[in-house]
């Protein structure tokens, strides 16, 4: 029997870059296949060349086969082919079968009206052979993002896919969510549809598919049978050498007191309290972690301390001195760096181009500005040396932020911030949606700072991450610390009660509060459920993926 | 919190309307009526009598449905065009250019001819309707092709009909008002067409796959776009039918007296504005559109009456209710929902 799909040679080439070069691929009907390469491997771009979107520039694609030719995604879509989006295409305010039947609507009475019975009924139809357990009257606004994802599908389905692509499906979705979309996928699957799915994750493409296929650079580097490898190996195969599990801290006697954080109170923007009296102090050559899940009032910490935030009560010492009243722009000039948890909002300006990115907030400072102009020729050179140290791709610093995918954003913030020659680096999920050698790359930065002397203080929602780089472990949660921990000797079990907050002396321990947030917890691979594609709704173009 | 409105049972409504806000202010503005006309009915010599008589009137019947006939149409259009994402608030400029050239082509005629058999007037109409249409295709391929910003382009549509037609009138027959045609459209043709435009329109964007498309072009154009429909085609489609609606009106306006009064703002005055207050008013439903434009037309039908009865009430505060009303609609009840991508320029992939 014929495969599903054969991508027979496929190569695109971009202007200066070849994004898949001479790809070979064959996809078994009713299998889930997982196409698995870090930020920038080119799985995007093979995927919309088998979805029509591109036009490869050599090798062919086959469909059951029979050699094809797609000009655009509706020749892919009458070939049997869907795709489903990282960023959801549906009209909020309308309808899940109006949305499942957008621009396909059946229709009565010469067309002047949409059959809607015919609309819903083959709405449910679908719904219920693959047990999707979907409403279809609900408006796409009220329902959760895994229904949301759900009627994407059904959207494909209606339209005759017998192959579905899925952008990186799981990002948006909560743990259980992902679960039920495995289960999805084993319904579709039993009924001979084909799954094909892109992803960083390792662990996700572990237990969901049945076959794995690598790619980086663009190549092919092999495809394995899920069952037949192990974690370790895929690592390997993605990154093209062996990958250290763990970063090596050494211990280190930590120096004069950089930063001092007294009794410190901030309200949030609804003016709810969000940091409850936190203390701690920081000192020269120390990096401590804070661990907790999102929301509980890391952001305004970190905001607070970089001078974004005015504190309610209480003090930020910095150097010695006191930095109430003290603006943002001072906060800089001091030498803070701050990499923020927002990209999209804080980190980047997206219609600027990296090299006007790379000098947001040292625009006022030498060699930067001369003469009240901006010297964009020691910009541009700046930008290339980030590009070029922390590995941007792809390497253009003339290119619009926006055009960059998340983690390459990432990558040139963090650049960014760290070659600032800070004393403190306040640095919020620096790692965030980054593939596991640019976390590596960046963790080992990271480490070169504290061993350069700097202070550091890493929020994170990876444990991993903070427990492995840190020399203090403070754990957050509702608005304080519930403790501060050696990362070394603590257990996760021990970190897991505190993030749900009890404290270490009350509480016995049970290992299971944690295994949710650890699980699949290779070093920084990306794969935290909070990856942060997820905040790209407001920027849709800005995590399309250049893949080049 | 509900609106108490809302939950009056009049049955045939709730087919028509699944939107509570929109109910409320059909049930409230009948309500409001048929107060008044037992109030009427109960006390002939009071002020409500007297509003009563006016109101329910034949001649302020006539004059509601004169003054409504452009707000309302050119409401509906505004609906179409910014359903579909393209924000036109060019409708004053299409009814003053409608209005001109209505009047213009009936006297070029001779309002005692006719063209192929067609009355002079009629014939009128359609060249309104045919002018207002081309200023709006300009606005679109302004909008939509160009990328030009759709408030500015909207502006200049306004400011271009409100300086072009007093000029052509200047030109073609020596003064910015017309001389009168002598004849004119009645006001039950104005309430006809206005009755049929709702209707249609309400069917047309909540039956027909058109209607879908619109709304999906001012949602999230893009999820039209991947399943194979062009946003440009289904934006055009909704400012040209803002022009058509529009045409309608203005022409409508200028033959049932006509004569183009090209002085000061024209005798447009402001009704395109008011068209786009009635249909946010009316929360983008043609229905309620209607109930807004009626009101608005009514109020001031009212006001004009009853300063002929003698009660010295300043018609400048009157005009200024629709925009009191719309903002504390907008402000307050917060219930009128903007199409997500309106104004939005739209690019498709590659």
């Amino acid at each position: 029997m014929n495969p599903a799909v054969h991508l027979d040679g496929i190569t695109k080439r971009f202007p200066g870059v070849v994004a898949n070069d001479d790809v070979d691929l064959a996809i078994e009907r009713g299998s889930v296949h997982a196409l698995l390469g870090e930020n920038g491997a080119g799985k995007t771009t093979l995927m919309n060349v088998l979805y029509g979107l591109y036009r490869p520039t050599e090798g062919r694609v086959v469909v059951d086969g029979e050699p094809r030719s797609f000009a655009s995604p509706r020749d892919a879509i009458d070939a049997g082919i869907g795709m489903i989006h990282q960023h959801f295409m549906l009209v909020d305010p309308m309808t899940v079968w109006e949305n499942v039947v957008l621009g396909n609507e059946p229709r009565t009475w010469g067309g002047l009206r949409v059959d809607e019975a015919a609309a819903r009924e083959a709405v449910v139809e679908l719904s219920d052979r693959y047990g999707f357990d979907v409403d279809p009257d609900a408006r796409i606004e009220d329902v959760s993002v895994g229904v949301q994802q759900r009627v994407e599908i059904l959207k494909a389905l209606y339209r005759g896919a017998e192959v579905l692509i899925m952008d990186e499906p799981t990002a948006v979705l909560t743990p259980q969510e992902v679960e039920e979309l495995y289960d999805v996928f084993e319904e579709l699957t039993e009924q001979g549809k084909t799954i094909i799915f892109i992803s960083h994750k390792l662990g996700e493409a572990l237990s969901a598919a049945d076959e794995i296929t690598v790619l980086r650079d663009g190549v092919n580097v092999g495809t394995v049978a899920a069952g037949d490898v192990t974690r370790e190996e895929l690592a390997e195969m993605m990154v093209g050498r062996e990958v250290l599990m763990e970063p090596a801290t050494t211990p280190r006697e930590p120096g004069n007191r950089v930063l001092e954080v007294t009794d410190l109170r901030v309200e949030d923007d609804r003016g709810v309290e969000a940091v409850s009296g936190i203390s701690f102090e920081l000192r020269e050559g120390e990096v401590l972690g804070i661990a907790g899940v999102d929301g509980n009032g890391q952001l305004q910490l970190a905001e607070a301390i970089t001078g974004m935030r005015e504190p309610s009560a209480g003090s930020v010492e910095y150097l010695g001195e006191s930095m109430a009243g003290v603006t943002r722009r001072e906060h800089i000039d001091r030498g803070m760096a701050f990499v923020p948890e927002d990209r999209h909002e804080r980190g980047l300006v997206m219609s600027y181009d990296l090299v006007q990115n790379g000098i947001l907030g040292s625009q006022h400072d030498p060699p930067f500005a001369a003469g009240g102009r901006i010297d964009w020729e020691a910009s541009a050179e700046h930008a290339e040396s980030v590009i070029d140290a922390y590995d941007v791709r792809p390497p253009n610093a003339d290119a619009d932020a926006a055009s960059f995918s998340g983690g390459n954003q990432q990558k040139f913030i963090v650049g960014r911030e760290f070659e600032r020659d800070p004393d403190l680096v306040v640095a919020t999920h620096p790692t965030r949606g980054v593939d596991i050698g640019s976390t590596e790359f960046l963790h080992d930065r990271l480490l070169e700072l504290r061993a350069e002397g700097k202070a550091i203080l890493l929020v994170s929602s990876k444990l991993d991450e903070v427990q492995g780089l840190s020399d203090r472990l403070a754990v957050i949660h509702e608005c304080e610390f519930t403790g501060v921990v050696d990362p070394a000797t603590v257990t996760e079990e021990e970190i897991g009660l505190l993030m749900a907050g009890e404290t270490l002396d009350d509480a016995s321990v049970s290992g299971a509060a944690i295994h949710d947030a650890v699980d699949d917890g290779l070093a920084g691979s990306g794969e935290s459920d909070g990856d942060a594609d997820a905040d790209a709704t407001r920027e849709p173009a800005a995590d399309e993926e250049v893949d080049a | 919190m509900r609106n108490p409105l809302a939950d009056v049972p009049v049955p045939i409504l709730d087919d028509l309307i699944d939107d509570d806000y929109v109910r409320s202010l059909v049930v409230g503005v009948v309500g409001t009526l048929g107060a008044l006309g037992l109030l009427g009915v109960a006390f002939p010599d009071s002020i409500a009598g007297d509003l009563a008589g006016i109101v329910f009137s034949t001649g302020t019947a006539a004059s509601t449905a004169r003054l409504a006939a452009p707000i309302v149409l050119a409401g509906l259009g505004g609906i179409f065009a910014e359903k579909s994402g393209v924000i036109n608030i060019g409708l004053e400029g299409l009814l003053i250019i409608s209005a001109f050239a209505s009047v213009y082509i009936a006297s070029v005629i001779g309002s005692g001819n006719a063209l192929l058999g067609v009355p002079a007037i009629w014939v009128g109409f359609l060249a309104g309707i045919v002018a207002s249409t081309l200023l709006a295709g300009v606005f679109a391929v302004v909008c939509i092709e160009f990328k030009a910003d759709q408030i500015i382009a909207g502006l200049a549509v306004w400011l271009i009909a409100l300086g072009l037609a007093p000029f052509m009138s200047t030109v073609f027959f020596g003064g910015v008002n017309t001389p009168n045609l002598g004849a004119s459209v009645g006001w039950r043709y104005s309430a006809a067409m206005v009755v049929v435009a709702t209707a249609a329109s309400w069917w047309t964007l909540n039956r027909t796959a058109f209607g879908k498309h619109l709304r999906a072009s001012g949602e999230n154009p893009k999820a039209l776009d991947t399943v194979g429909v062009s946003v440009s085609r289904v934006r055009y489609a909704g400012v040209l039918i803002s022009g058509v609606l529009s045409g309608v009106g203005g022409s409508a306006l200028a033959l049932s007296i006509g004569q183009f009064v090209g002085s000061g703002e024209t005798m447009v005055q402001g009704k395109g504005f008011i068209a786009i207050v009635a249909y946010l008013f009316g929360n983008y439903n043609p229905l309620g559109t209607l109930g807004a434009g009626v009101l608005f037309a009514g109020l001031d039908a009212t006001q004009i009456r009853l300063q002929q009865l003698g009660y010295a009430i300043p018609d400048t505060l009157v005009q200024t209710i629709p925009y009191v009303v719309v903002i504390v609609v907008l402000a307050l009840v917060g219930r009128t929902r903007i199409p997500a991508a309106a104004g939005d320029h739209y690019e498709t992939e590659e």
